[in-house]
């Protein structure tokens, strides 16, 4: 199952396209679809543990309401103050793991990937956040 | 009400706040800031922004909506991965040159 899941996922994912793109769910249709997704070239792909992935794909999914949230809290917040910071990675040896890691933390306002870093087990990320009230007690 | 109206008020307002949020991300790119804090303030603008837009235009042409949601999920991974590329290819730029090794 995990070794046959990344193939499921991709041809899945390419037939999903298929069918959004030509608006067509006939049964000639789906099959034209199959074949170009497992015609495509696909990436070498690693055994996927399943529950990581949708433990990412859950918190992927988190990330969006999450982020309009930090948009507004950027907009009419103070003005906001930059950091640089760092995050350990989930599954730092397995590709999609990382893309929806860097998906989840690029997507909100607040802090963008800059890389990779400790041989792929960290993020460096930079934040911006609202700053502190002016006039208020900051040390 | 009606519920087409209702969907009508409805997109209105998810393309207006889009609009609002495209002006808020905008308005940082003209202005002398860093580089990354512009590209904080662009994915408020290009991924959020243009998000909300889409739901506006989903709710006011639902007979396209194959074609809308292939765009919204294209836009928010592009829009998002391609936010990443930027930062990492400034992060690059920063990077010392190592001196080249004398023969």
């Amino acid at each position: 199952m995990r070794r046959l899941l990344p193939l499921l996922l991709t041809t899945g994912f390419r037939l999903a396209v298929w069918c959004l793109l030509t608006a067509d769910l006939s049964r000639l249709n789906l099959m034209i679809g199959l074949v170009v997704a497992l015609l495509l070239p696909r990436a070498h792909s690693r055994p996927l543990p399943l529950r990581a992935l949708l433990r990412a794909l859950g918190r992927s999914l988190l990330a969006v309401p999450q982020a309009y949230l930090e948009a507004l809290r950027l907009i009419f917040g103070h003005e906001p103050v930059e950091a640089e910071i760092s995050e350990s990675a989930t599954e730092g040896s397995i590709p999609l793991l990382v893309f929806l890691d860097v998906f989840r933390i690029t997507l909100t306002p607040f802090t963008i990937v800059l890389g990779l870093e400790d041989g792929g087990r960290r993020y460096r990320i930079h934040a911006m956040k609202p700053g502190p009230r002016h006039g208020g007690q900051t040390p | 009400m009606t519920l087409a109206s209702l969907a009508d008020h409805a997109s209105l307002l998810l393309l207006g706040a889009g609009l609002l949020f495209w002006f808020w991300g905008t308005w940082p790119l003209l202005e002398s800031r860093t580089y990354l804090s512009k590209l904080h303030a662009l994915s408020v603008a290009d991924t959020l922004g243009s998000t909300l837009m889409l739901l506006g235009l989903l709710l006011r042409i639902p007979g396209q909506w194959p074609l809308l949601v292939l765009a919204l999920v294209a836009l928010i991974l592009w829009n998002t991965i391609f936010g990443y590329v930027l930062a990492n290819c400034w992060l690059d730029s920063r990077r010392p040159i190592p001196p080249e090794p004398k023969p």
